[in-house]
């Protein structure tokens, strides 16, 4: 009968941790309700979140950032997704949000994207900006796997899709591409030593956990058509939100924006 | 260490549990006790989320709860917020996915029970429910514990539906397996090592005590 | 026997997946012993009574309370029936100890009374003493006294017994007779005892019924049953060897006897007047009724039917040598009886040897040939 009764108590105590549990984080959810949800390109990694630092020091507001890849977000913006606003790597996501009336307006350019070629420590591949190499690479066997985002919803994808055409390496190199959710996850495959290399966001190759461990090169404008990065605030944009978008188009952020990499807007 | 994110793995894992566990029980004892026609058809429905990969189930979820259908808008209209990329869209992925982890292991220990103890049960004058409480529950106490543990254990780890059906909304529902994953892209190798310590050390103790809970029962000969 | 207390009567009928054709009734403060080989649904039949199996068709009833009629719709669980059941593997809650056990079926009882009730109910079937135990610390005699004392707690209209002695040894198995037999003239309700030991059924029960394959043969004391069968299937189901067929030649109403050609010769058995002269029947003699005549003093015509053959089987059973004694010609028919061996040793019995003995008359039972195909 003891161990009857100490069943009854573990039940017991099992049901009341559950209680707690359930309503603990009532409070954690009522702080983080404050913070609106941001939409982020993967690219912005790093310089949104030193953005985000300097915007809470000048305001004392916080922002809750979620990075992904811009194809994602905009699916799961047209699903009812909270978030307040959307900071895309490429402006046809946000164009089409707009015309199915998810979004406050338009929004406007924030940054233009710069493809890298990223090729990490000990990679018998050749570090050329115009990716002449890599077709040869792919032919002779030195490159057996190569990272880049996937083209179907990763802005930085579809343009290392059009630089490969461009050098005429996409159909020596397509059997041996390994396909990052977001570009980076690609950057993440690029740098870790089971490929020979990848091509990347700048922003994410001039990064300190990138420079330890590989070399990148720019890859020239010319080879991919631009990456408009285009930034927009949704219907459910509140005030947070919307300073946090005037803070983006002010002269601070656009400076740690240019330090990582990203060109001009427009 | 993203302590939000483990905080509400535990709270998501927690109200799974508590869910489940009487549907568990209810369930599981109504299989184990009934014979019916098309009863395989049933247990196999129950079973499926076992065999279902992740992204198939989070699909169907998306289709049947998102913001597009019937049951996403009439909830978006009574509750002001969608279901999916909130938590309670995560609860009702994770009760619909758990579902043979909490079932299966009760039903189990409910069949083991021999038929003439329920009979003895209902001739000494103890209705259904008395039968279930004094007799059929403490008899199957390993068979529920097991199904608690590894239902917990399981949502705990849970990252295909739960990212196709919540998104990654820190706070709401980006769980402690996603957490993992976004740490690796931001190329925090050393917050996801904690975080992945943290998961494999619940796991193991979740592990340890459906062992414990079955070699207790050995040892006093049920 | 008590008239005054309900007695238990049951119809019940089934063809599928147990075929069941059941009559019997039982009345209070009797123990009525339902017998048959294994598969012939005796577990069924005290399910059926329990109210734990609802048959297709049938009605119990106790006294003038009806637990089940088909006919009406009427069908009331287990759990309303006061019923009292002592399950052949005893089915006792494993987690609990007797106390708690017996306390089970307390529910009718106010709370406080419960614990003593339960302890007086365990000291009444010698477990004094034992009442925290559970039931893997006790032995097996002492598990089916704890099944027997949940099954009284319960203050029963009817007490259900699934052979509660099988699983116990010889010993333990007398000693537990011994308690039921005192139990029982205590108790005043119907008891229906299910055993496949036709000796355990003689010796506990008042009356006896034969179950065959779901339908019930005969019903009677057990002396009755025993040895005026109603066929020679219900003679085979209760051990009886010795069932032939014969041709009744005439009756003697004056003598109280009905003479039959069997083997040639003319045997004088019980008066038997349903059967017309020249009718093929079955009979069937007991071996109480079967007497050796000494070899060394032959008959002169004056016993009793007496029959002469040669032994063709003499088996010596430690005190008891069991014998056949093949009578007629051409292969015939053999007489199966028991002698204690000193006198089978003293007559010289051995195979081959000639022999005579009695049928005595009115042990001689004539039975409506039925499906068995008994030797001439």
């Amino acid at each position: 009968m003891a161990i009857l009764r100490l069943r009854r108590a573990v039940v017991r105590g099992c049901v009341a941790c559950a209680v707690m549990l359930a309503a603990f984080p009532v409070a954690l959810a009522a702080v983080a309700d404050a913070a609106p949800l941001v939409a982020a390109a993967a690219d912005l990694r790093f310089a949104l979140d030193e953005i985000a630092a300097d915007f809470r020091r000048a305001t004392g507001h916080d922002v809750r950032i979620v990075y992904g890849s811009s194809g994602n977000f905009r699916r799961q913006i047209a699903e009812g997704a909270p978030f307040e606003l959307f900071l895309s790597a490429d402006e046809a996501y946000v164009h089409a949000l707009a015309r199915e009336g998810f979004l406050a307006d338009e929004g406007v350019p924030y940054a233009t994207g710069r493809l890298a070629l990223v090729v990490p420590e000990g990679s018998p591949l050749k570090l050329d900006g115009e990716l002449g190499d890599l077709a040869t690479a792919a032919g002779d066997g030195r490159v057996r796997r190569f990272a880049i985002a996937n083209p179907e919803h990763a802005p930085y994808g579809r343009a290392a899709r059009e630089a490969l055409q461009k050098a005429g390496a996409w159909d020596a190199i397509r059997d041996r591409l390994v396909l990052g959710e977001n570009v980076a996850q690609a950057t993440q495959f690029a740098v870790s030593g089971s490929t020979q290399g990848g091509i990347v966001a700048l922003s994410l190759a001039r990064s300190p956990d990138v420079q330890g461990r590989a070399r990148f090169v720019v890859i020239p404008e010319r080879m991919h058509a631009p990456l408009v990065q285009r930034m927009a605030l949704t219907r459910r944009a509140q005030s947070t939100a919307r300073e946090f978008y005037a803070w983006l188009r002010g002269p601070q952020a656009r400076a740690v924006l240019a330090r990582h990499g990203f060109g001009a807007p427009g | 260490m993203d302590s939000a994110a483990l905080l509400l793995s535990l709270k998501l894992a927690a109200c799974t549990v508590a869910i489940l566990a009487p549907v568990g029980i209810f369930v599981a004892r109504f299989l184990a006790t009934r014979h019916f026609a098309g009863k395989p058809f049933v247990e196999a429905a129950f079973a499926l989320p076992l065999v279902l990969p992740p992204t198939v189930l989070g699909f169907y979820l998306l289709v049947a709860l998102g913001g597009h259908s019937p049951l996403g808008r009439w909830y978006e209209a009574a509750f002001g917020h969608p279901l999916v990329f909130t938590f309670d869209g995560l609860v009702v992925a994770s009760v619909i996915f758990n579902l043979p982890f909490a079932i299966q292991p009760v039903q189990r220990a409910f069949e083991a029970i021999p038929d003439d103890l329920r009979h003895a049960a209902a001739c000494c004058g103890l209705t259904d429910l008395q039968s279930l409480w004094r007799i059929e529950l403490p008899l199957a106490w390993t068979g529920l514990v097991t199904a608690w543990v590894l239902t917990f254990a399981h949502t705990l780890g849970e990252f295909g539906v739960v990212l196709m059906v919540g998104g990654s909304i820190p706070g709401e529902t980006k769980t402690i397996a996603i957490a993992i994953y976004d740490r690796v892209q931001a190329f925090d190798e050393a917050g996801a090592g904690i975080m992945s310590a943290v998961l494999l050390l619940l796991s193991m103790v979740a592990i340890g005590i459906t062992f414990l809970a079955s070699a207790t029962r050995r040892r006093h000969g049920r | 026997m008590d008239a005054s207390a309900d007695a238990l009567t049951v119809e019940l009928a089934q063809a599928r997946p147990i075929p069941l054709a059941v009559t019997l009734s039982c009345a209070g403060g009797e123990l009525l012993a339902l017998v048959g080989p294994s598969g012939s649904g005796k577990s069924t039949v005290l399910r059926a009574i329990a109210g734990v199996y609802a048959p297709a068709r049938g009605r119990v009833a106790v006294g003038g309370d009806t637990w089940l009629d088909s006919a009406a719709g009427r069908f009331r669980p287990a759990r309303e029936r006061s019923v009292g059941f002592v399950f052949q593997n005893y089915a006792l809650f494993p987690h609990l100890s007797a106390q708690h056990n017996v306390e089970q079926a307390m529910g009718h009882v106010a709370r406080a009374l419960r614990a003593e009730r339960a302890r007086m109910l365990l000291e009444r079937t010698n477990l004094g003493g034992l009442e925290a135990r559970r039931p893997a610390q006790l032995s097996g005699g002492q598990q089916q006294r704890v099944a027997v004392a949940r099954a009284l707690a319960r203050d029963p209209k009817v007490l259900l017994l699934d052979e509660p002695f099988s699983a116990v040894d010889q010993v333990t198995r007398e000693k537990l007779y011994e308690e039921l037999a005192t139990l029982r003239r205590e108790l005043r309700v119907p008891m229906i005892l299910v055993t496949h030991a036709l000796d355990e059924a003689a010796m506990l029960a008042d009356r006896m019924c034969i179950l065959h394959r779901g339908t019930t043969l005969q019903a009677g004391t057990p002396q009755h049953v025993m040895t005026r069968p109603a066929s020679p299937l219900v003679a085979r189901l209760v051990g009886l060897k010795n069932i032939f067929s014969a041709e009744v030649v005439d009756h003697d109403p004056a003598r109280a006897l009905t003479r039959i050609r069997w083997q040639g010769t003319v045997l004088e058995a019980a008066h038997a007047p349903q059967f017309a002269p020249g009718a093929r029947i079955a009979w069937v003699v007991s071996p109480s009724h079967v007497v050796m005549h000494r070899r060394d003093r032959p008959s002169r015509g004056e016993r009793e039917n007496p029959v002469a053959g040669t032994i063709v089987r003499c088996i010596a059973l430690g005190e008891t040598t069991a014998l056949s004694l093949r009578v007629g010609a051409g292969g015939g028919a053999d007489i199966v009886f028991s002698l204690p061996t000193h006198a089978a040793r003293r007559n010289g019995l051995a195979p081959g040897v000639e022999a005579c003995i009695s049928l005595l008359a009115d042990g001689i039972h004539l039975m409506t040939p039925g499906d068995s195909s008994a030797p001439a």
